[in-house]
């Protein structure tokens, strides 16, 4: 461990100064519109594009935004869709990835060499789009969660978890008389716990931010989640439903809001559950991404 | 082994090749169908009835198509662009990094810089808007301090791919220092012990010996990098892009997504699409076996 202890250098003093600049380029646009969606709306105008400290202070933009049902309930169906879409995920993944890591039965190369061909073979977009209306699915949840319900290259790396459970501990199982089913329940999934965790977040980050098989196949605003209402408003600059709740302003209090505060209100709601888990993320995320070698 | 043992094996087992059928269920649904489904490209498509073999026809359109070479350049120049501009900022921030002490530092420069690979690019696209905005937007703040005027970045033909460019270094130069991160740890301390008593100076000791031993690592990623360069990033660009802006960076997969799902052209997207799925299939093996070959390592 010596070299941490090194002497501190002028060119560790740069670094510093650099990597400190650096971290301020990522935190300033955030900050500033987390300082915009608290700003009075009368007074943000003087806000510039790099202040960091709200111009007064309100709440407005988040009453607003919290009165209008189209958001109240996309936060709700973004939720849904991560918690449920998440364990559907887990689940269907990590029973596939228990029956290749652990046990042996005839015709395993050939399930492999299946796997590894369809994950080089991305299916297009079109054909991908017309099977999910033929099976009429279009405009209901199940053609969000049947997406890539198993990510082959994270059934990959759950596989690599799993083989670190001894065989020995699954052959005393079997020997005692537990089935396959019994032994993936009782004895896999509790001692993989962190690895468990690493694909639980790769999932909920991807169903927490997804927003494009949404737009395509949800044609209901009611069942939009999060991210395609902030398009709508940030993209689309749709501010017509932004304001979605006016019946709880007067006339005046309308005309002195500011759009671009709730736009900013609606990116910082979508941030503040990253947020909430983003220890666990910087804990696993990483080491599973490296794990796997996978990039993104 | 017999056929008979094969059978007694796989009656045996039944309760694997069970817990096996959700997936393969799912892949041949979900995976299979939709690449054979490519076929679309040589037909005609057709609401009711079968669609009608045309063959070529769909490809002949394509590339006598001046509107998909065009997309087809842009794809390639972003592409381009993100490989020269974007990909050794990760690794010279990998050595910055490595620089500091383990600390309260590190630490946040570490869990900040992490940060925006987490968020969607609809997010991202939302604090770029606001963060290019002409009207009091961060960057024209600093432009109109240096006495220059505001500049519309997301509606100008001459910024808009370095917008694309810049963005992507905020959400991901971060993310992708990890990789080389977890290589610079893995070389022995001893290397550098040896280096310090012969004298050499930090940036000697990354000049000499962090940067040599990381090169396998580049190489990998950097050939990874290459089979993806048809994707050019959608989400970003779909996000990002507006009329004004549609003929610099208007990409593959945004064309397909253009004439395929908002015109309904199903056979003639397809097709497009096809064209790039079969490039990016030939890329990512070569560039698999390539990086197999040189460092032992692959994309499986």
């Amino acid at each position: 461990m010596r070299r941490f202890v090194k002497r501190f250098t002028w060119s560790q003093f740069i670094i510093s100064a650099v990597l400190l600049v650096l971290s301020f380029m990522v935190l300033i646009p955030i900050l500033n519109l987390l300082a915009m969606s608290f700003s009075d709306p009368l007074q943000v105008h003087k806000l510039s594009g790099l202040d960091i400290i709200p111009k007064g202070f309100s709440f407005i933009n988040y009453e607003v935004l919290f009165s209008n049902p189209l958001i109240v309930r996309s936060i709700f169906n973004s939720l849904f869709l991560t918690i449920v879409g998440t364990a559907l995920n887990l689940f269907l993944t990590a029973l596939a990835a228990y029956v290749l890591a652990k046990t042996d039965f005839v015709g395993k190369r050939v399930v492999i060499l299946f796997l590894i061909v369809i994950m080089v073979f991305e299916p297009g977009l079109i054909p991908e789009y017309l099977l999910v209306k033929d099976l009429g699915l279009l405009d209901t949840y199940a053609s969000l969660l049947l997406y890539k319900t198993i990510n082959i290259f994270y059934l990959f790396i759950l596989m690599r978890f799993f083989e670190e459970v001894p065989d020995g501990i699954l052959e005393a199982a079997r020997i005692d008389g537990a089935g396959h089913f019994r032994i993936f329940t009782r004895i896999m999934l509790p001692l993989s716990k962190p690895g468990l965790a690493t694909l639980g977040l790769f999932y909920g980050v991807y169903h927490w931010n997804e927003y494009f098989r949404a737009t395509i196949y949800l044609t209901d605003p009611n069942k939009w989640p999060l991210q395609v209402v902030i398009r709508q408003f940030v993209v689309e600059r749709d501010n017509t439903t932004l304001l979605g709740a006016q019946n709880i302003l007067s006339y005046e209090q309308v005309q002195a809001l500011d759009f671009g505060s709730l736009q900013a209100g609606t990116i910082i709601i979508s941030i503040v559950p990253l947020l909430v888990f983003y220890p666990f993320i910087l804990k696993y995320y990483a080491k599973g991404a490296l794990e796997g070698g996978v990039k993104d | 082994m017999t056929q008979k043992g094969i059978f007694h094996r796989v009656k045996k087992d039944w309760v694997i090749y069970l817990m096996l059928f959700p997936a393969i269920l799912y892949f041949v649904i979900f995976n299979v169908i939709p690449i054979i489904g490519m076929k679309l490209a040589f037909q005609d498509y057709r609401v009711i009835g079968d669609n009608i073999w045309v063959g070529l026809k769909h490809f002949k359109v394509l590339f006598s198509s001046p509107a998909f070479f065009d997309v087809l350049q842009n794809t390639i120049i972003i592409s381009s662009m993100k490989i020269i501009f974007f990909f050794p900022i990760p690794i010279v921030l990998s050595l910055m990094i490595n620089e500091l002490r383990n600390g309260p530092f590190r630490k946040y420069v570490q869990s900040v810089i992490y940060l925006p690979h987490f968020l969607s690019w609809v997010v991202i696209a939302g604090v770029w808007i606001s963060l290019l905005s002409p009207d009091g937007g961060g960057i024209n703040v600093i432009r109109n301090f240096f006495q220059l005027p505001s500049l519309d970045y997301m509606t100008s033909k001459d910024h808009i791919r370095w917008v694309l460019v810049f963005s992507e270094m905020w959400r991901s130069a971060g993310w992708d220092s990890i990789i080389y991160l977890a290589a610079i740890m893995k070389i022995s301390p001893s290397l550098y012990e040896a280096a310090r008593i012969d004298g050499a100076s930090t940036f000697q000791q990354m000049r000499f010996i962090t940067f040599p031993q990381l090169l396998s690592t580049v190489v990998v990623v950097f050939i990874l990098n290459l089979g993806f360069f048809l994707n050019a990033g959608f989400d970003q660009v779909f996000n990002m892009i507006n009329d004004s802006t549609i003929s610099k960076i208007d990409i593959l997969d945004t064309y397909v997504y253009r004439i395929g799902i908002l015109n309904g052209q199903y056979a003639y997207a397809t097709a497009a699409s096809l064209f790039k799925g079969v490039i990016g299939v030939i890329l990512i093996l070569s560039t698999h076996f390539i990086s197999k070959r040189l460092t032992g390592k692959g994309v499986w």
